[in-house]
């Protein structure tokens, strides 16, 4: 069947960064030089290809995009600064809104505007309800800031915590759903049995928490940082599903879970600071090109970090009021960040890189066992 | 260049003098395209200056984003009352016919468009410079005065031309054969440039030799031609119909009219060097023939490379005590030549790109990886294999003791051969143009692999396959149907694993990763402006584009024009091309000097007429 071209693509697809496709003649140096293009999956030059010829089916089926981890090889070796690594950053950006049933992640990527506008909103929404529910519902007094007649009791932000999870969870897990749908049930994927799926499940494990594929790059450095980030990250998402009580008592400090919420904390701040000094300085390819969406993630990590390390010294200096505002405007960034990045924007990609790592095994091992594409045309047979 | 009618411009200055002072009402515009980096970027000093010069009543900085309205510059002009419009921008001529147009439509005179470019030559970056680029076009000179053309007389009928190869000799023949004299000067030690080098032509494999010699020898024959070899012009002052160029002629340290190349002092001469005509791939004595058919056919000597020299006279010294004819001097000297000349011919030709900068393809770390140009001495019959494709070997060096790689006749025959096309040609971090005959150049190695080593796979590794000549395209089908693999896709790199080479790269056919096994790489390397291009186009006040080739005047109608008359262009010094373009764009510049050597005869010719026919009046 023949392969349907929407003109418009490239245009479309330029809103979420990718600037200079047209430059692009084809030569191939890009998928060469890449340490993750191999076997079925050889990239970055032919997404560049499908984008030049508005292919939007099988761009949206490739699971390429979600492979590379942007280490700039591509970039600095393209004879043509056609910025084949920025070309595939912005081809995330672009799935991800693919993958979202809601439309959001296209509102949000498309237009800086309208994400700063939605944080805002989200944030005010967040910032009113949790004085209203503080006053009404809670502890009543912005002068107790833990234990019984708390403002904001640790119970009720658990409980808030868990439903935010779920929703949020529930959200992404129908991308993730639909990215399986594009990805392994499109119109030429390879028919994978179920025997597969089970057999390589664990790799979604392994490189959700390892992302070895990233130490693969030649840079090590990002994979590091990331790393370094993540780690902190999941730590502040365990002591706050978990422990947000033992976190909240105050103010002597509990060593057994602050130990590792400052630790985190440190994390968080220290990359949060390299990351956006990386993208002033343009210092490596990989940070020449900051989608308005990269920043507005970058500062609401900062704000939140520094809200959060903030709210817990006023605590512990013995400002209860102060540390009930700040935790209101914690709360003001974590919302936004997590409720529009996590199932929506940037932080989606913590689902669909493993996921796609496993998908494109599942192809690979199913091509081996002889597996054959769905309406597969003759492929021109490779030389030596 | 030009002179002025005395008379002329005393009654004009007159005129001025005397006139009641037009009112001149200026307006002065900076005009910028929205990606316009101009050089004259603090736009609000330059603004703020232009503002006060004589004159000046209205000062307007414009960024132009579609074709200029002049309908609606028309109604600006007539608001402020303008009757001159000074236009200042990077290449203010793009503007100029809408103004002109505006300031006819507001009923001023259409001709009072000045130009204010920013672009010219010289140091754009000042803002003294912008300054005066602004201030000179708004104050100007009130009138025109018609160009005389100047013809000094007498018109110098010898021609200096600049570069040996098949350029320089095609010119200096054509000027030759009507009997004025050239002066061919020629870096190296030989004519015959870059062509001598190669064994066949593209497209119909022809000798290149069969082609080159006989115009070498005719050129080393001709009364007419004087060869100045291991020559490079120093100075070049005057204008056209006298030039003077003095001209460096480093000592060859041998007499060229005693030597009959008999060889006798290079077979007792003791040093070795690497041979600069075989691109180093293979070796020659201290005393040499760049190679057997050069043209002056004489025997020289680089001090670099010589005991004789190296020991300040004191050892050696056995090719002068050898040599029967007594031609060898080593105690010559270099000379400074001033010659005089009328007109002048570039031809310097070009090098190649340096591959190491691109250490991914790996050359100089494996050794059978060579350049365009080293491989076409190893075909050539009079290279290091005799003309066949041998892989090199490995040998200790008698003297060095050092384990070396060499070319022998007897090398092991390649099995498999790659040839990279674009190698540093069409890409941003190296030449950004595409250099024009390697496409064609490596279907012709490909070729010469099929045909002297049949068992051996070819592959070529192409991103755009750029056959667009006279039968270029046929060409390309032959070497197809020969069993050539061409492969769309730009190589990326050259890898070893366990002593085999591997090209890696993606088949964009297939959209597959290939590592294919070869032998042996020839990396066709882009051509770029030859070694000093720069520092020649500033002893003859020439430009040079962007690329670094000299900048012809006009790209379709004076592509042998520099800018400067009696200074023309041949060859690939102007821009890459190939043998046939090369050899029709000398003889162009050949028929631009002949006709200006024919033109200030036939004027000289009526004005001696002119002068017999004048009653003498005292």
């Amino acid at each position: 069947m023949a392969a349907r071209v929407n003109p418009n693509l490239i245009d479309d697809v330029k809103h979420y960064g990718a600037d200079d496709v047209v430059k692009c003649y084809q030569c191939g140096n890009c998928s060469a030089a890449c340490t993750h293009s191999k076997g079925e999956h050889v990239f970055p030059r032919k997404s560049v290809h499908y984008l030049q010829l508005g292919l939007e089916k099988p761009l949206r089926a490739s699971l390429d995009p979600w492979l590379c981890y942007y280490c700039g090889e591509c970039s600095d070796q393209c004879p043509r600064e056609a910025e084949p690594g920025e070309t595939m950053m912005s081809l995330r950006r672009w799935l991800t809104a693919q993958y979202d049933f809601t439309g959001i992640s296209k509102i949000l990527y498309r237009s800086g505007t309208s994400e700063l506008i939605a944080v805002l909103v989200v944030a005010l929404l967040t910032g009113i309800g949790f004085l209203a529910f503080g006053f009404t519902q809670g502890g009543g007094n912005l002068a107790v800031y833990d234990g019984p007649g708390a403002f904001l009791p640790a119970h009720d932000i658990h409980i808030f915590d868990w439903t935010m999870g779920g929703i949020l969870g529930l959200l992404l897990g129908i991308n993730c759903v639909r990215m399986w749908y594009f990805t392994m049930r499109g119109e030429h994927s390879v028919p994978v049995p179920l025997s597969l799926y089970i057999k390589h499940a664990f790799t979604i494990v392994v490189h959700f928490f390892t992302q070895k594929s990233f130490q693969e790059c030649g840079k090590k450095r990002p994979w590091r940082n990331h790393m370094i980030l993540m780690f902190s990250y999941l730590t502040m998402l365990i002591l706050i599903m978990g422990f947000v009580k033992q976190m909240q008592a105050g103010p002597a400090v509990n060593w057994y879970v602050h130990s590792f919420g400052y630790l985190a904390s440190a994390g968080l701040v220290v990359m949060a600071i390299v990351m956006v000094r990386g993208r002033l300085n343009k210092d490596e390819s990989y940070h020449q090109h900051t989608h308005e969406s990269d920043w507005m993630f970058l500062i609401l990590l900062l704000y939140v970090v520094i809200t959060g390390i903030a709210q817990h010294i006023l605590h512990r200096i013995g400002m209860p009021e102060a540390a009930n505002i700040m935790y209101v405007l914690h709360l003001m960034g974590v919302v936004p960040m997590l409720g529009l990045e996590v199932p929506f924007a940037k932080w989606s990609h913590m689902a669909y890189r493993p996921l796609a790592i496993y998908f494109s095994q599942l192809q690979d091992a199913a091509l081996a066992e002889g597996a054959v594409p769905l309406g597969a045309p003759a492929k021109a047979q490779p030389v030596a | 260049m030009s002179n002025f009618d005395a008379d002329e411009l005393k009654r004009k200055l007159h005129d001025v003098i005397n006139e009641p002072k037009v009112d001149r009402r200026v307006g002065v515009y900076f005009l910028r395209t929205a990606e316009d980096k101009s050089a004259a970027a603090d736009l609000g000093a330059l603004h703020e200056y232009a503002a006060h010069l004589p004159g000046v009543q209205m000062v307007r900085t414009m960024t132009v984003k579609a074709a200029l309205d002049p309908e609606v510059l028309a109604r600006e002009l007539r608001k402020e009352k303008l009757n001159t419009v000074v236009l200042a921008a990077e290449h203010p001529g793009f503007y100029q016919p809408a103004f002109a147009r505006a300031l006819a439509l507001a009923g001023a005179d259409g001709s009072r468009v000045s130009l204010a470019s920013f672009g010219e030559r010289g140091d754009g970056g000042s803002a003294k410079r912008a300054n005066d680029v602004v201030s000179s076009a708004v104050q100007g000179v009130p009138f025109d005065l018609p160009a005389k053309p100047a013809m000094p007389i007498p018109f110098n009928t010898e021609t200096l031309v600049i570069g040996g190869g098949i350029a320089g000799i095609q010119a200096a023949l054509e000027i030759a054969e009507s009997g004025n004299k050239v002066y061919l000067v020629e870096r190296t030690g030989t004519v015959g440039g870059r062509m001598a080098m190669f064994d066949k032509t593209f497209p119909t494999l022809d000798c290149a030799a069969c082609i080159l010699t006989p115009k070498m020898v005719a050129v080393g024959q001709s009364k007419n031609i004087e060869i100045l070899v291991l020559s490079e012009v120093q100075e070049v002052t005057g204008s056209v119909g006298n030039f003077t160029a003095k001209v460096l002629k480093k000592a060859a340290y041998v007499d060229a009219s005693a030597c009959v190349a008999c060889g006798d002092c290079a077979q007792f001469c003791p040093m070795t060097a690497s041979s600069e005509f075989d691109m180093g791939i293979a070796t020659r004595k201290g005393i040499f023939i760049p190679f057997p058919q050069a043209v002056p056919n004489t025997y020289m000597i680089n001090p670099e490379f010589c005991n004789w020299h190296q020991s300040g006279g004191k050892k050696c010294g056995i090719c002068a005590k050898k040599c029967s004819k007594g031609a060898v001097h080593l105690d010559a000297k270099d000379e400074v030549l001033e010659l005089k000349v009328g007109n002048i011919i570039v031809a310097t030709g070009y090098d190649t790109l340096d591959p190491k900068r691109i250490d991914r393809y790996g050359y100089g770390k494996y050794p059978n990886i060579l350049t365009s140009l080293e491989f076409e001495r190893l075909t050539n019959a009079s290279g290091p294999t005799g003309g066949k494709i041998a892989m090199k070997v490995q040998r200790t060096n008698k003297k060095t003791k050092a384990e070396e790689w060499v070319f022998e006749p007897d090398g092991p025959k390649p099995k498999a051969v790659a040839i990279i096309h674009c190698v540093g040609s069409r890409d941003q971090n190296y030449n950004k143009y595409c250099s024009r005959v390697c496409c064609m150049y490596s279907l012709k190695f490909a070729h010469l692999v099929r045909e002297k080593v049949p068992d051996a796979k070819c592959y070529e590794f192409y991103i755009d396959m750029r056959a667009f000549g006279k039968g270029y395209e046929e060409f390309h089908e032959r070497i197809r149907e020969e069993g050539v693999h061409l492969l769309r896709g730009r190589s990326n790199s050259i890898v070893e694993r366990d002593g085999q080479m591997y090209v890696h790269g993606e088949d964009i056919a297939s959209n597959r990763l290939i590592d294919v096994p070869v032998d042996m790489v020839v990396l066709s390397v882009g051509l770029q402006p030859s070694k000093g291009a720069d520092e020649l186009a500033g002893k003859l006040n020439i430009p040079r584009d962007s690329d670094g080739w000299f900048r012809e005047l006009n790209y379709n109608a004076e592509p042998n024009s520099t800018g400067r008359d009696g200074i023309y262009l041949a060859g690939v010094c102007q821009g890459p091309k190939d043998i046939p373009d090369t050899v029709a764009q000398a003889s162009a510049a050949a028929a631009y000097v002949l006709g200006s050597i024919v033109g200030a005869k036939s004027r000289e010719a009526t004005k001696v007429e002119a002068k017999a026919g004048t009653p003498v009046r005292s």
